[in-house]
């Protein structure tokens, strides 16, 4: 699991890149691939038919069977909807937690703000395997202990991000200025603080989601995470591996949805303008 | 640099109750019976019997309270002593030594051949930015860093050992197994590492006391041994630390590929296994190292570049 | 380390064969995990490479022979036991193997939680050098096959410390162990001073991988010599691989729905028919096992003794199935699930995922069972939930394999899941008849008839549903000869192996 974002930009410009773009679109297509398929062809993903073993298309299932006959199709969507909505919680989570307490330890400083920091640092020095695996001992729901986790380990990166952009803005000229003509601590953040920190934190927030549907993936390809029949792009990846001969394309498309959807992320991550 | 110090002990501190805390809750909050799952864990699922948790009930006195649990172990943590596994029931700092010891030789073999690679293209692509190499890197990182290391590793296997029959699919003890989940781990750190290296060298040389070194009239080798290497040490050490301690804790999914005796495979077995003092053990010196390393880290990019005061 | 590590990798590149395996070691591939020397964790490894042995063996039908012991006697009254010792044996410390060590060795099994624990022994002695004798409370026939497993392989002294705890694995074997790491590797090379001679293999290793894919890969790859267990998915992509011989054989494992008999909806054994009956057992076998072996009884055909010719086979009939049901009162829902006044037929499938088939079948069992209305629920845990279930009355079903032979004779598990309940057999089902039958087979008392009946009480009864037999495959190199797929999983055939010229 590789936790945290790897390379936040030290100062990020406004608007969306050429690159971005095609990440939002990329991903964009994954979503809408997600939330459609269950309108368009209408088939249980859990529905099997052991008639239809590793076959191929058909009209009921455009991406053909898997080995105990249920389509592909439609649990490859299942298993997306399921993957961003960890992603999406987990990232929603965390952002809250981390830019929020950033945001007041910047502000108020003092013992808050080295606690905060203490906190923080002794957090991300803990493995974050660890603590999802843990909370996920704990907490019987897995997905839910998923977001639980995931959240806990990922509000770090959000954290030292709002706190280092804030108190370094909480300084300069503009800001102290609008604070002596009056102004109120939210207009301040809405109006100085935010745009500054927006293009960062879609950063960390797309890395976030990646690291999140990576974890999935990965703990259910160990099969430590979701556990069958639920589609879940690791197990289906583990489910569909030992016929790798016999049915290359059932494979490949588990791996292909999950790489469109993680470079996706990575692109609007990494492909801000230099 | 005494506040530092001061710093990364009460950081140790606040880690080692963390762990405590977390693997108490862990203990209260078990959907099961926590002799069942040990017994489950050391005996396997075919000899799994209402006995068999008796026995380990009382043998491992798991009927006292989880208050008074969570005491002893930290009194015991005082006295540098770990416990012992209550599965295997050997000692958990010498399944600590062992296992720990498998996955950093892992960490260090990848670690040094995603140097090997990333370096050279990241220092190349830097000099050079918006160049084809730099545009090149770009795509090739991105899509690099798509690819879960899971499936890195099957690739490299059925390609690699399958196909080509070159390395051993899987395995532990000689010097080739460790190619292949070395691999695996460098190739997406490599992407990364380029692309940092990339970053700082840009920056470097875009700046005007490179240009003035230009004017001196010194050659591009000459400048990037004196100026470049220096300045981009401190981002890289700083980001090679974090990934190494990544390294180490995250490479579960290749250890269970590769069948490989590491830690994050220890853990995970620990966890499902209800092995207590081992979570413990395991979670401290992960999380000590850490700290260890940060602050060593910290030392080094004071050595390399002394302006640069950190917190 | 690393200079080491990338010249290496450097001459690898070179020099690379098509093959992996060590040159003259023999490597072995399990999904046993070491957990540690003593032989009540990990004692099926060290049986496996030889390391140690117990005093009866058995061989691949399951028939007693002498191990450790010659022969053995027991007394009129069947409460005392005599085994005598094999001479000239020594242990791998060069220590003579003597009854006071082997009567330690088996004091020491009998105090932890296992088969043996569960024999109504009062006493272990030894009566001589080389002449061990067990003392029991009752009659109890089947103590040479229990005295074959693995936890009562016998250690040296040396191998105890002075609470009984297991610090090294010195046994009698024809291997001695030079490296043992846990959890996922063993070193052994052959003992010259092993009473058979020495092996023709001088050196084997073992390595533990748990994940199916992982093994089946190593043995495509010509990694490993001897892999052990492959998936059923693999095992068709490495039958006519290049070099492999790929072996399969049925063993005494049978994957079952275990049955809370006290549950309303279950209670009656028409119930438990009708919910036998929406079972394709084939269609599961050959989709998820991959070979034609649905569970028409209890035992496979391979287990003569406990299988009996001629009992009709539990069928597959759904169409009955709802019939059966509706003169049960059941009547479908408006969602078609079945109820029967206030009550939902809707159950809690219990499996683990240790074995990675019983989810897959769980999948496959809750759309067959969703046919005739009944609404399955499945719970894949710990595999601990089990018996804990089973211990507080909350289980409704549960998917289990099975292992009948953990010793070679059946008896031993009869006796533990059936008679009249077990953590992974009967629950809440009390059959007198079948009781007595199986008490006094294992007394000795009674033979073919007795057991003849007990398997049709079984079959009528349904306190558990058969499912599908298991079959144990390996795939060995073809550059070894000799390799031996035992289906009791005591023996790989290590020290008979040689190597193919």
């Amino acid at each position: 699991m590789t936790v945290a974002a790897t390379d936040i930009p030290l100062a990020a410009s406004r608007g969306w890149s050429r690159t971005q773009a095609t990440g939002l679109v990329l991903l964009l297509a994954v979503v809408a691939f997600a939330l459609l398929t269950p309108l368009l062809v209408p088939v249980d993903p859990l529905k099997q038919s052991l008639r239809h073993t590793l076959a191929g298309p058909d009209a009921a299932a455009p991406f053909g069977y898997d080995h105990l006959g249920r389509s592909l199709m439609a649990r490859l969507a299942a298993a997306l909807r399921l993957s961003l909505l960890i992603a999406a919680a987990a990232v929603g989570t965390s952002a809250l937690l981390g830019v929020g307490l950033g945001v007041l330890a910047a502000w108020r400083g003092g013992l808050a703000d080295r606690l905060a920091s203490l906190l923080a640092d002794s957090v991300l020095a803990l493995p974050g395997l660890l603590t999802v695996l843990i909370i996920m001992a704990i907490v019987p729901n897995t997905p839910l202990a998923f977001w639980i986790g995931l959240s806990l380990v990922l509000w770090v990166e959000y954290f030292r991000l709002t706190r280092a952009t804030v108190s370094r803005m909480i300084v300069a000229p503009g800001v102290q200025a609008t604070r002596l003509l009056g102004f109120g601590p939210f207009y301040i953040f809405r109006r100085h603080l935010w745009p500054e920190l927006a293009p960062m934190l879609l950063t960390v927030a797309a890395l976030g989601a990646a690291t999140t549907i990576m974890t999935v993936a990965a703990l259910g390809f160990v099969s430590v995470g979701m556990r069958p029949p639920t589609p879940e792009l690791g197990l289906m990846m583990v489910e569909l591996l030992p016929y790798y001969r016999e049915a290359p394309m059932a494979l490949m498309s588990p791996v292909l949805a999950t790489f469109l959807t993680l470079l996706g992320l990575n692109l609007i991550a990494g492909g801000r303008r230099a | 640099m005494m506040r530092l110090l001061g710093y990364r002990a009460m950081q140790a501190l606040l880690v080692a109750l963390l762990v405590g805390v977390l693997t108490f809750l862990m203990m209260q909050a078990l959907p099961g019976d926590m002799a069942f799952r040990i017994a489950a864990g050391r005996y396997g699922y075919d000899m799994v019997t209402a006995g068999a948790a008796d026995a380990v009930r009382a043998e491992l006195g798991l009927d006292r309270p989880a208050l008074q649990a969570f005491g002893l172990w930290f009194l015991d943590l005082l006295r540098l002593d770990l416990g012992t596994s209550v599965l295997s029931g050997a000692p958990v700092i010498d399944e600590i030594r062992h296992q720990l010891g498998a996955s950093l030789q892992l960490a260090g073999a990848a670690l040094i051949l995603s140097l090997l690679m990333g370096l050279p293209i990241g220092i190349a692509a830097g000099l050079r930015a918006g160049g084809w190499l730099d545009r090149a890197l770009l795509v090739g990182s991105t899509a690099l860093r798509s690819v879960p290391q899971f499936l890195m590793g099957l690739i490299l296997i059925v390609l690699v050992s399958i196909q080509l029959g070159w390395l051993p699919a899987a395995g532990h003890g000689r010097p080739e197994h460790f190619i292949l989940p070395a691999l695996t781990l460098a190739l997406g750190l490599a992407a990364a590492s380029a692309r940092i290296t990339r970053d700082a060298m840009a920056g470097v040389a875009a700046s005007p006391f490179y240009a003035f070194g230009r004017w001196k009239g010194l050659s591009e080798g000459q400048m990037l041994r004196r100026h470049g290497l220096r300045n981009i040490g401190v981002a890289l050490i700083t980001f090679l630390g974090l990934q190494f301690a990544m390294l180490v804790e995250g490479v579960v999914v290749v250890e269970t590929i590769f069948g490989w005796p590491g830690i994050g495979h220890a853990l995970v077995h620990a966890i499902f296994g209800r092995d207590v003092p081992m979570v413990q053990g395991t979670a401290l010196m992960l999380g000590l190292g850490f700290v260890a390393l940060n602050t060593l880290i910290d030392l080094a990019a004071h050595r390399i570049d002394p302006r640069g005061a950190r917190p | 380390m690393f200079i080491r590590f990338l010249s290496s990798a450097a001459l690898t590149m070179t020099l690379a064969g098509p093959s992996f395996a060590t040159p003259g070691v023999l490597d072995v591939v399990a999904p046993f995990e070491i957990k540690g020397a003593d032989p009540a964790l990990s004692g099926n490894v060290f049986i496996k490479m030889d390391v140690a042995e117990t005093l009866v063996n058995s061989d691949t039908e399951g028939r007693l022979q002498p191990g450790l012991a010659t022969e053995w006697e027991v007394s009129e009254d069947g409460l005392k036991w005599s085994f005598a010792l094999r001479e000239g044996v020594v242990f791998h410390d060069g220590t003579p193997l003597t009854a006071e060590a082997a009567a330690h060795a088996l004091i020491v099994a009998q105090g932890k939680p296992g088969l043996l624990e569960t024999a109504p022994i009062t006493a272990i002695e030894a009566e001589s050098e080389h002449r061990l004798t067990i003392t029991l409370a009752e009659p109890f026939a089947p103590l040479p096959a229990f005295l074959s497993e693995y936890r009562s392989l016998i250690y040296a002294p040396s191998a105890y410390d002075a609470d009984g705890n297991v610090t090294a694995a010195v046994g009698t074997g024809a291997y001695r162990v030079t490296r043992l790491d846990p959890p996922l590797r063993l070193d052994v090379e052959a003992f010259a001073a092993h009473w058979q001679g020495e092996a023709a293999i001088r050196q084997a290793s073992y390595q533990a991988v748990g994940r199916a894919e992982t093994r089946a890969l190593l043995a495509e790859s010509g990694d490993a010599d001897y892999v052990f267990n492959l998936d059923p998915a693999s095992m068709a992509r490495l039958t006519g691989a290049e070099g492999l011989e790929v072996m399969s054989v049925p063993t005494p494992r049978s994957l079952l729905i275990k049955v809370n008999a006290g549950h309303p909806a279950l209670a009656q054994p028409e119930a438990r028919a009708a919910v036998s009956m929406a079972i394709d057992r084939e269609g599961l076998a050959l989709a998820i096992l991959r070979y034609p072996a649905g569970a028409d009884q209890i035992l496979p055909p391979s287990l003569p003794d406990w299988h009996v010719e001629g009992l009709a086979p539990l069928p597959y009939d759904p169409e009955a199935a709802r019939r059966q049901l509706a003169d049960l009162g059941w009547t479908p829902g408006p969602d078609g699930i079945l109820m029967r006044d206030e009550e939902r037929f809707a159950l809690t499938l219990t499996t683990y995922p240790d074995r990675p088939e019983l989810p897959l079948s769980a999948a496959v069992l809750q759309q067959m069972l969703a046919e005739i209305g009944v609404e399955i629920t499945i719970d894949s845990t710990n595999s601990s939930e089990i018996p804990a279930r089973h211990g507080d009355g909350s289980l409704d079903l549960a998917l289990v394999a099975r292992n009948f032979a953990l010793v070679p004779d059946p008896i031993g598990t009869f006796l533990t899941d059936y008679a009249p309940t077990g953590d992974w057999g009967a629950m809440n089902w009390e059959n007198e008849e079948f009781s007595t039958l199986i008490r006094g087979l294992a007394r000795g008392e009674g033979g073919q008839a007795e057991r003849d009946r007990a398997v049709t009480i079984l079959q009528t009864d349904l306190p558990v549903i058969p499912v599908a037999w298991y079959q144990q495959t390996a795939a060995v190199s073809k550059g070894v000869i000799g390799a031996v797929l035992d289906p009791y999983e005591r023996s790989i055939g290590l020290k008979d192996m040689r190597w193919a010229e």
